[in-house]
């Protein structure tokens, strides 16, 4: 029987965590500890799409920074906008 | 076939046209995520409650999909660098089938969805809702086009280990739609 490649551990992998996301969607409660599960997942999965999907390790680096910032960023504001969403409210109310 | 340009990690996955789309779609959704985050700012308890009433099977099997699709997209660019053409064809097949996956859930699930009174109109966050899911389904409509697109010159030939720059800069796209729906999967069906 043929060990399970790269290509198949990381798909593996990500369905996995995928379910994991199914699970929390049906048990998870708000709060902090939902808040950083999902931003880590959000970007854990990101950062395996995007290391192992597009095999963007040996891309040219500004594809690669901009695609590991954009996978980072959205976790920070997926924190940032539980933690402080009444500062996000006052600064987009226009009154 | 490993080009100088891959060995110093400077090559340019596809082509650079690819990474112009696929950077502006990137900023676009960052906007529209901005108005996820705003609107959950000023609405937290209608967000609170918002994902329980959605189908969470539906967002889970589009994940699935979507994520097998890419796979099948990775083996075929693997395949086409080994000039399998055949396997090629078969993976790029795959990921287009697994591809059309979505769209048919989704109708699905919205035809679920009106049926228990959530349209539109039936609150802030549902209209977010429709709002970021229904453009990633035109962004992932593109995709299906692309890959029946290289599936057909894959079929003709075109593309071989010197020269698969298409059937690459397909794949990255897809992926690309791949990320943003991990995104979106748990703003809407598990984040409270």
């Amino acid at each position: 029987m043929n060990r399970l490649g790269h290509a198949e551990k990381i798909w593996l992998l990500l369905l996995a965590l995928t379910l994991a996301g199914a699970w929390l969607a049906e048990t998870g409660h708000a709060g902090w500890p939902l808040t950083f599960v999902v931003a880590g997942l959000i970007a854990f999965k990101g950062r395996l799409v995007i290391d192992h999907y597009m095999a963007i390790t040996a891309a040219h680096p500004r594809i690669r920074r901009i695609l590991h910032g954009f996978v980072t960023l959205v976790p920070l504001l997926v924190i940032f906008s539980h933690g402080w969403g009444d500062v996000l409210r006052r600064l987009t109310t226009l009154h | 076939m490993t080009t100088a340009a891959e060995l110093v990690g400077e090559s340019v996955p596809g082509n650079r046209g690819i990474w112009v789309g696929i950077f502006c779609v990137l900023v676009e959704f960052l906007l529209l995520f901005c108005v996820y985050f705003i609107a959950k700012a000023h609405h937290p308890a209608a967000f609170e409650r918002g994902p329980d009433q959605l189908a969470t099977v539906a967002g889970v099997t589009i994940t699935l999909l979507l994520l097998t699709s890419g796979y099948c997209m990775v083996k075929a660019v693997a395949a086409i660098r080994r000039d399998a053409r055949r396997a090629t064809l078969r993976w790029v097949l795959a990921a287009l089938l697994l591809g059309l996956g979505y769209p048919c859930v989704k109708f699905f699930e919205i035809r679920w969805n009106v049926a228990h009174g959530i349209d539109g109109a039936a609150g802030i966050f549902y209209t977010v809702y429709y709002y970021l899911t229904l453009n990633h389904l035109v962004h992932v409509s593109w995709g299906l086009l692309g890959l029946a697109w290289v599936a057909t010159r894959t079929a003709l030939g075109v593309y071989s280990s010197r020269d698969y720059s298409g059937l690459e800069a397909a794949a990255m796209y897809w992926h690309s739609t791949d990320v943003l729906w991990l995104i979106i999967f748990p703003f809407f069906y598990v984040l409270r």
